[in-house]
């Protein structure tokens, strides 16, 4: 069986895996990192995104032999005190929480580049940036609200 | 000290000596909370005789057990936080414990001696004593872990502040009499006692002294706090934290697909696509050849009919691929799947559309009146065909489709099984798994003491449920992770579902006919109102009947009494008294003569119920219903809506005796306020809540939700304008009473837009209204979504949707604003999580009326108008 290295986190993560399996899989259930959710595996929920490259990816979709070239990042990897999370906190964002990783990992480039350029976003920059992310618990509005909230806070 | 049993609150009030300002209490005391027991028991986690709901460890840090079941609707946190509200501890120090399924210790029960002066209250007066009961619960003990029908609070909000105004009141005598002054001189706050000289100290130098202490009822009930006092409930100084919120952020919060025990491997389940199934044949060869793939296992022998009608929570039949990794099993399912041969059972002509005719001719002749005032007939046949109005309504089968789909795991070792599960009922899943443990029919666990073998037989620990909705209160998937267990003793299995399986496998909520008929008088206001109701009750798939396969007679005779005993009854095929206390008993309308009618509805597929049940099929009819009504009076649907709601009544028990309606259940709370003594012949009497339908609650939301979205102004505004449009609706469920009113547009294109949504919640007091709140706005996401996407539909007995692409749902872009407005209220706190929904639907399909759009009478809207 093929050996991979995964560069996930800052650290550098061997799995002995098919290149196929997608890396949701290889994550959870070969690295131990279960931040990272199943809730549908063909790309329609968003609660399995990830960061390649930084750019937002729904790692259900996403095989390992491609990973493999990428930098991984998770939601354990995004520190803890991101001000997605600190407003998503603040904002009593998350209900059942499954969606919320995925939520979170969906909405930090937008919320990075808005801090850099210091340019709120609009509605229709969440809606689509957001739009691939269910929540079944319908915290949608205080998604919203966290998102305003994280991108002109000052940290 | 009188202990009649019905008493008007106000003279009991009166009489009972219960402090000034002092709260109802929505709930009865169990006997082992007597205060003697109630400090004994917290001290070094071992509890004594009581229901451990607190423990103080030596340091004085606090561990509550939070007994409900958390899936999103935050009273994990909310009730502990009443607790260490009362009790005036830090919440720094406080850790809550998820406990396993454990249902007997966390009753809401009356005193053990019930005499004649002391009667049950409705709707349990007449349960058949054939023996001496120990005691009477409210919440039973099957059900006190159960985790459904939005009641948490409502029953434990009273018990969880009583046990922390106890500790807080045992801490500050025990540190009086450390130095020598009186209790009433001191004072607590976050953990810590101070004395009226600058004295303090912590909890943690109180405990032995402490538990020394023995406050009676009373004396803790005089100690419970001022709502003014209050920290966190209701209007308090700061807002109710929320214990799992920093974990939910960096994805460390642990759900059962993250429940890793050592050697475990991952099962994929391929299931019989038609319920009560049977498994032929398969050829595991290209299964077994994929790498990690260790044993494909049947979940039945071929040829055993598998769950579905009339099967209670038994797994469908299925063949599980079983690996060292979930993906190594999804790929060996994929290989073992054309190679399965099913014999498709008695329901493999099921098809959802032909079944919407049956149920359509159902309801258009009479069924079983479930509610009688005065004479429709003889009205009907004297009004002029001008004057009447009817209308047919249709709600398919929906999915609950959490975001988390169904998972377990177990392992059986030493005869006995271990589950770790997200699950709405502890008890259910223990009863499951301990009935595969014990290889029980069902027949046998209708019977207490065989049912009470197979608990002993499991145990179960409960995660984190990532949503619920009603579907995990089914103990299916648990079944299926036990089975599989047994087949492989030592090693734990993870029964792992798919989407695909979620919206294939679930417990529909019904599918369900509404036909609705009224007479207009010459006020325009309706003289009579006729509504017939089909659905396929839940009953029909929980309990055998004439039409579930290979029961015996003898089998047959131990359900039908085990249904009478448990849920009151319920004949198939028409619905059960849980089912008609959603919205069509309890209808509101002041229309003096009403027949409300059951009809008879058949179960092909496994029906259970989605987050507000009957009320959604109940509340879309007669709230749409109230829309035709204005529009053919000419009149403004408020205040037309206003009129049928009409003089303030309560429908108490005397009401609905005289309108012929058998056991109203009213979510299993009595009607009536009742006094009961705290102990037995004592003289402590506590009040439990009466909580009939009121209509004047249901006035105060409509009104509060017409002035919020500045309805009279608007409609005349939008009168002037092409295709906006804004409608009306509310609906009683839970105890609770919500309005909605919706602003849409509909444009050239036939798009649909919901611009806006304002609501308006009377649940009594708002113990935690942040999640009020929270539960407002997914409550009404949640009815947006199915009102205008979600349909199961069914086609040669199985179900043809597959994932988000085909049961779409609601997203963010979809998403209106929405306002909330919280009815100020100090009585006692009732249902939050499901009442939001099930007025939104006709709130919309109204506007979209006022936006020129035509009347849906069919849910999902987007058959006649494109969801953008």
């Amino acid at each position: 069986m093929p050996v991979f290295q995964l560069d996930v986190n800052g650290t550098k993560r061997t799995v002995n895996v098919d290149g196929n399996m997608p890396l949701l899989w290889a994550l959870r259930d070969e690295l131990g990192l279960t931040g990272t959710k199943f809730g549908c595996g063909v790309a329609q929920c968003g609660a399995c995104t990830v960061h390649l490259n930084g750019k937002p990816a729904r790692s259900c979709a996403v095989d390992v032999g491609v990973a493999a070239l990428t930098k991984i990042t998770t939601i354990e990897g995004l520190g803890g005190n991101h001000p997605c999370q600190q407003m998503w906190v603040e904002g009593g964002v998350p209900q059942c929480g499954f969606c919320q990783p995925g939520q979170i990992m969906a909405s930090v480039p937008l919320v990075d580049m808005c801090r850099r350029t210091g340019v709120m976003p609009t509605d229709e920059q969440i809606d689509d940036v957001m739009r691939g992310n269910i929540c079944r618990c319908g915290t949608y509005p205080r998604i919203r609200e966290a998102i305003k909230k994280a991108a002109g806070v000052t940290v | 000290m009188s202990t009649r049993f019905k008493v008007s609150r106000r003279d009991f009030l009166r009489s009972a000596g219960v402090g000034a300002g002092a709260l109802v209490f929505g709930s009865y005391l169990t006997p082992s909370l007597q205060a003697q027991g109630l400090i004994s028991n917290l001290i070094n986690g071992f509890p004594v005789d009581g229901v451990p709901v607190v423990l103080l460890k030596i340091n004085g840090d606090v561990e509550i057990i939070t007994h409900r079941a958390e899936m999103g609707q935050g009273t994990r946190s909310s009730l502990a936080a009443v607790l260490a509200d009362e009790m005036e501890a830090d919440w720094k120090r406080v850790t809550l414990t998820q406990p396993d399924a454990e249902g007997h210790k966390y009753a809401v029960t009356f005193p053990e001696e019930v005499t004649d002066e002391h009667k049950l209250p409705y709707p349990y007066e007449d349960i058949p004593r054939t023996r001496k009961p120990k005691a009477q619960y409210l919440v039973p003990p099957d059900g006190s872990q159960f985790t459904d029908s939005s009641r948490s609070v409502t029953a434990y909000f009273a018990v969880m502040r009583l046990y922390g105004a106890g500790i807080r009141l045992a801490m500050i005598r025990a540190a009086a009499k450390r130095w020598g002054v009186k209790p009433e001189e001191c004072r607590a706050e976050k953990h810590r006692v101070h004395g009226p000289n600058g004295q303090s100290t912590d909890y943690r130098w109180l405990l032995l002294g402490a538990k020394k202490e023995k406050p009676t009822y009373e004396e803790i009930s005089n100690a419970l706090k001022k709502p003014e006092e209050w920290r966190y409930i209701g209007k308090g100084k700061e807002p109710m934290p929320f214990y799992d919120a920093q974990d939910m952020v960096r994805g460390k919060t642990e759900y059962g697909a993250d429940v890793h025990v050592p050697g475990m491997l991952t099962a994929m389940i391929e299931r019989c696509p038609v319920a009560n199934g049977a498994l032929v044949s398969y050829d595991d060869t290209a299964a077994l050849a994929v790498r990690g793939v260790r044993k494909v296992l049947p979940i039945y022998p071929p040829g055993v009919r598998g769950g579905g009608v009339g099967r209670a929570f038994h797994a469908h039949a299925g063949v599980a691929v079983i690996a060292t990794n979930t993906w190594a099993a999804l790929q060996g399912r994929r290989a073992l799947r054309p190679t399965i041969k099913w014999d498709l059972g008695p329901h493999a002509s099921y098809d959802s559309e032909v079944f919407r005719k049956e149920l359509e001719a159902s309801t258009s002749k009479p069924g079983r009146p479930v509610r009688r005032l005065n004479n429709v007939d003889d009205v009907f046949a004297q009004a002029a065909s001008a004057d009447t109005v009817e209308a047919r309504y249709y709600v398919p089968l929906l999915a609950q489709t959490p975001m988390e789909p169904p998972v377990a795991v177990a392992l059986f070792e030493n005869g006995r099984m271990e589950v770790w599960a997200p699950t709405q009922n502890p008890d259910g899943a223990q009863q499951s798994a301990g009935q595969v443990v014990l290889d029980l029919n069902d027949a046998q666990m209708a019977d207490e003491e065989f049912k009470q073998k197979a608990r002993e037989a499991a145990t179960v620990h409960v995660t984190m449920l990532g949503g619920g909705f009603g579907r995990k209160s089914k103990p299916d998937y648990i079944e299926e992770a036990a089975i599989l267990a047994k087949q492989m003793p030592g090693v734990p299995i993870r029964v792992q579902w798919t989407r695909e399986d979620d919206v294939k496998f679930s417990y529909y909520n019904a599918a369900s006919s509404q036909y609705l008929r009224a007479s207009l008088g010459p006020d325009k206001r309706p003289t009579a109102l006729l509504q017939r109701s089909a659905l396929t009750s839940f009953f029909g798939t929980i309990f055998p009947n004439y039409s579930t396969p290979g029961l015996s007679d003898a089998e047959l005779a131990v359900w039908a009494k085990g249904r009478l005993a448990l849920f009151g009854g319920g004949e198939y095929p028409y619905a059960s008294g849980i089912e008609r206390a959603q919205g069509l008993e309890d209808m509101p309308y002041d229309v003096p003569s009403i027949r409300l009618e059951n009809c008879k509805a058949e179960n092909h597929i496994r029906v259970g119920w989605m987050r507000s049940v009957a009320n959604v099929y109940h509340a879309f009819a007669i709230n749409s219903f109230a829309g035709e009504l204005a529009i053919a009076a000419g009149r403004d649907p408020k205040d037309y809506l206003l009129d049928l709601i009409g003089r303030d009544r309560i429908l108490d028990e005397k009401l609905m005796t005289s309108q012929f309606v058998e056991r109203f259940r009213n979510n299993e709370f009595p009607l009536e306020a009742i006094a009961v003594p705290v102990v037995p012949k004592g003289k402590m009497n506590q009040v439990v809540a009466g909580y009939p339908p009121d209509t004047s609650r249901l006035r105060a939301v409509v009104e509060a939700v017409a002035r919020d979205s500045g309805w009279d102004q608007k409609v005349r505004q939008y009168k002037n304008m092409k295709g906006r449009g804004l409608g009306i609706a509310a609906h009683r469920s839970f105890l609770s009473y919500v309005a909605i009113v919706a602003d849409v547009s509909l444009n050239d294109r036939n798009e649909l837009t919901v611009n806006e949504i304002w609501s308006a919640i009377h649940c009594g007091l708002a113990v935690n209204r942040d999640r009020v709140e929270a539960q407002m706005e997914g409550g009404i996401v949640y009815g947006l979504s199915y009102a205008l996407l979600g349909e199961i539909t069914v086609k040669g007995g199985a179900v043809v949707q597959n994932n988000f692409d085909d049961y779409p749902v609601l997203r963010i872009h979809q998403t209106p604003k929405i306002n909330i407005h919280i009815i100020d209220s100090m009585d006692a706190p009732t249902g939050v999580g499901e009442p939001p929904t099930p007025a939104v639907a006709p709130a919309v399909a109204n506007a979209i009326v006022a936006a020129g759009g035509p009347r849906i009478r069919e849910i999902p809207f987007r058959h006649h108008v494109k969801i953008v």
